[in-house]
């Protein structure tokens, strides 16, 4: 008997448990109670208009934004149903279609054409405006009720998307999630694995790639950066780099770290190179953070002053890339793919 | 002496039942899976959706029709489907059926699968067999003589044809990887650990070497032994066997029970005299008089020789190549090598515009579907399909004489991610042809 027989098997169920309880389901609740923390400060300003209630609107946004990062991965499920991330943080914002739909007060949110007119993007152009003072962006919510609407209708939109994805988690879709055990499309696995790739991907060419100018002949565009106007695109990048570990290692945003990918990949002992696949990628993702974090916010600036040390981080994200998104499936029996189709 | 021999056994007349059984079967099996293909929105997915499709080499001018016109084809293959099965119009319904299948087929080489070659292969001989000559619309509307017996040549072709999916299947199956690494099944079964009583079991190399085993040499024996009539029973129960296994761990729809269903053309003819009598008792079907089909000329056996031969060299042109065939997958396909690697890969495709001197990065997603960038991204030849496509493109966006190059990292039975091609290389101005070796990729 060799030592494969008497070892049990990777227990799938429990790194699923683990990621249902421990690492989605909480990021979720803290993106809801903040969102909703949102919408009752900004309920308060609209009647207000005061500078303070301005501030603390300003102060909550950010938290929901942050929290918003937290969750952007986990598109299945209810999330994949509402398309989360397609209408809560499309980066640029259409700055002048939010304006017309300001001045003319009727729009449905529901069409592509307002696609990057909404979500969280859209809020911050708003709040923050381009060069204006606190008092002039106050001022242009106080003479405009459909500006103050507008808002309203932006929030009230993720708010009932965001509780119909939390609602639905708890009401039956952790069970589905817990409890679907392959590794096809379609499967829990299938989908974490392919949605750890598309946040990779996304990092990489919109929140790095696109500002530093890659589809641009190697011309910068700094508009193009994610919070452009709160000036956090290289904090969110980080965020969403350490989403993607903390996915990968089954780890809680508090740091409890529990059933995941790595312990996978582990206990079937995946090699690469001579070492195993696992501390592969952990070391990758730990150079990828230290390139990313060698760059200062905000990256619209980094992107023209500092365009090397960006080079540097994003050449670390294509590597890391390439180990999700070919060593990891190929050896786990999962395909990179949201189509299905017959193999041979 | 010999050639009387072989005359003999190719002509010698046997009943009809087996190939009217296999017309039936068959015509029923196209018919579910082109519903389910139609139903899994499929038509939609590979053939109307992708902005660029992947021609074979030489069939560059096959195009997909567009809007609607896909979805004829396929409502076509339907009712082709019904043709066969009832014997209506036989000919044209598998000729219809043949020449709209292959068409399909030959789109877009994403989607190529070793099934579907061989569903284009039956479907072409059953184009010549008499299979509506018994038990048929056709009969009926023609007022023509029930046909009780042909040349066993008819039968023969499809056997043979069985015989050697299964026979080149094994043949590609003895290599030192699936024998005495049971890759890629090594890497394949652990994923099936959750599966009731099996499960345990699946992350224990031993299973992998069972599973390797026993698929060679089931390939590379079925054949002789559904062949042999003292055998064929037990041969059969083989095939259920090995075919449900295939269905349960493996996502490859239709073609388990597609080969379940037609291997019975090698059962006894008793079987299938039983079968169509008892059809036609349950439909009240009458015929006039009877008669035999007249030995075919020669020529159709040696037409039918070449057709053989072509696809029993067909695996073999590898050779011709450089390079370790896995990876370099230049001659792979048409040769029945079926779920025989784990290959994956993620390229990054970059364009040069020469009056800046500049380049820009590919976002995939924006040009192919996942299905198709899958698929590109391991097969040299897809990749230089698609830098022509983006050498175009770009064209049109207004670069000056763009260069196309990618990096392309793979991973071949677990061997870890490494380059695969050289990323200096313009990959538009790479030609694909037949049999010439494609240098810029790297060795393994």
């Amino acid at each position: 008997m060799n030592e494969n027989e008497t070892k049990d098997t990777f227990d799938k169920q429990a790194m699923l448990t683990n990621m249902a309880d421990n690492v989605i389901l909480p990021a979720y609740t803290s993106f809801k109670t903040s969102l909703d923390s949102l919408v009752t400060v900004y309920n308060t300003f609209k009647s207000t208009g005061s500078l303070t209630d301005f501030q603390l609107v300003k102060q909550k946004y950010s938290v929901a934004y942050l929290n918003y990062q937290r969750c952007d991965l986990f598109e299945m499920g209810p999330a994949e149903a509402t398309i989360i991330r397609a209408n809560f943080n499309v980066f640029p914002t259409d700055t002048a279609q939010i304006k017309s739909n300001i001045s003319s007060g009727s729009y449905d949110l529901g069409v592509l054409s307002n696609i990057d007119a909404k979500g969280f993007p859209a809020i911050e152009f708003l709040l923050y405006g381009n060069n204006s003072t606190e008092t002039d962006i106050i001022k242009s919510f106080t003479i405009s009720p459909n500006r103050k609407q507008y808002v309203s209708n932006l929030l009230a939109e993720m708010v009932t998307k965001t509780n119909y994805v939390v609602s639905t988690w708890n009401a039956s879709y952790r069970n589905t999630f817990v409890t679907s055990l392959g590794t096809d499309v379609g499967s829990s696995i299938g989908f974490l694995v392919n949605q750890i790739n598309f946040e990779l991907d996304y990092l990489k060419n919109a929140k790095i790639g696109i500002p530093l100018g890659k589809k641009s002949l190697g011309v910068p565009v700094p508009e193009a950066c994610e919070a452009y106007y709160t000036s956090k695109s290289i904090s969110y990048a980080k965020e969403t780099l350490l989403l993607i570990e903390n996915t990968y290692l089954g780890r809680s945003s508090s740091g409890s770290n529990g059933k995941g990918f790595d312990d996978y990949l582990a206990h079937l002992d995946i090699k690469y190179n001579g070492g195993s696949l696992n501390d592969a990628i952990n070391a990758q993702f730990a150079i990828a953070k230290t390139k990313l974090n060698a760059i200062p916010n905000p990256l619209s600036t980094q992107v023209t002053s500092n365009g090397s040390t960006v080079d540097a981080a994003y050449a670390e994200l294509v590597k890391l890339l390439v180990l999700l998104k070919t060593d990891m499936p190929s050896n786990l029996g999962v395909i990179i793919t949201y189509q299905d189709g017959d193999g041979d | 002496m010999v050639t009387s021999k072989l005359n003999n056994f190719l002509f010698k007349q046997v009943n009809i039942a087996p190939l009217v059984v296999f017309r039936i079967a068959f015509g029923l099996l196209m018919f579910a899976s082109i519903t389910r293909f139609i139903i899994k929105g499929w038509v939609y997915k590979m053939y109307i959706l992708p902005k660029m499709y992947f021609p074979f080499y030489g069939f560059e001018w096959v195009k997909p029709l567009s809007g609607m016109g896909m979805y004829i084809v396929f409502a076509l293959l339907l009712i082709s489907c019904l043709g066969i099965i009832f014997g209506l119009l036989y000919r044209y319904s598998a000729i219809l059926f043949f020449v709209l299948f292959t068409y399909v087929e030959l789109i877009d080489k994403t989607n190529y699968l070793n099934h579907y070659y061989f569903i284009s292969l039956v479907s072409f001989l059953i184009i010549f067999i008499p299979a509506n000559k018994n038990f048929s619309i056709d009969n009926k509307l023609f007022k023509r003589p029930e046909v009780t017996t042909v040349p066993y040549i008819f039968l023969f072709l499809l056997q043979l044809q069985m015989f050697a999916v299964y026979f080149f299947a094994g043949i590609a199956k003895l290599n030192y990887n699936w024998l005495f690494e049971a890759l890629p099944l090594k890497i394949w079964l652990p994923a099936f650990s959750h599966y009731p009583v099996i499960g345990r079991f699946m992350e224990a190399s031993w299973i992998a070497f069972l599973f390797s085993w026993f698929g060679c040499v089931y390939d590379l024996l079925i054949g002789f032994f559904l062949f042999n009539k003292r055998t064929v029973t037990i041969a059969y129960v083989f095939v259920i066997i090995f075919h449900v296994a295939t269905a349960t761990f493996f996502n490859i729809g239709m073609f388990p029970y597609i080969m379940m269903t037609i291997t019975i053309v090698f059962f006894k003819e008793e079987f299938h005299i039983k079968l169509i009598n008892f059809l036609k008792r349950i439909t009240k079907y009458k015929y006039l008089a009877t008669q035999a089909v007249p030995i075919p000329h020669k020529s159709f056996a040696y037409f039918f020789l070449c057709f053989f031969v072509i696809q029993f060299v067909l695996p073999f042109r590898y050779l011709l190549y450089d390079g370790k065939l896995f990876w370099t997958e230049q001659g792979y396909r048409f040769s029945w090598r079926v779920m025989l690697m784990e290959k994956a890969g993620t390229a990054f495709f970059y364009v040069k515009d020469a009056t800046t001197n500049r380049e820009v990065e590919v976002d995939n997603k924006e040009h192919l579907t996942y299905m198709q960038e899958k698929m590109m991204a391991t097969q040299p030849d897809m990749m230089v399909d698609y830098a022509k496509y983006l050498k175009n493109y770009y064209l049109n966006k207004g670069f000056t004489s763009p260069k196309v190059r990618a990096q392309s990292f793979v991973t071949l039975n677990g061997s870890g991610s490494r380059e695969f091609i050289n990323d200096t290389i313009d990959l538009s101005a790479q030609n694909n042809s037949f049999l010439k070796n494609k240098s810029w990729i790297k060795n393994f």
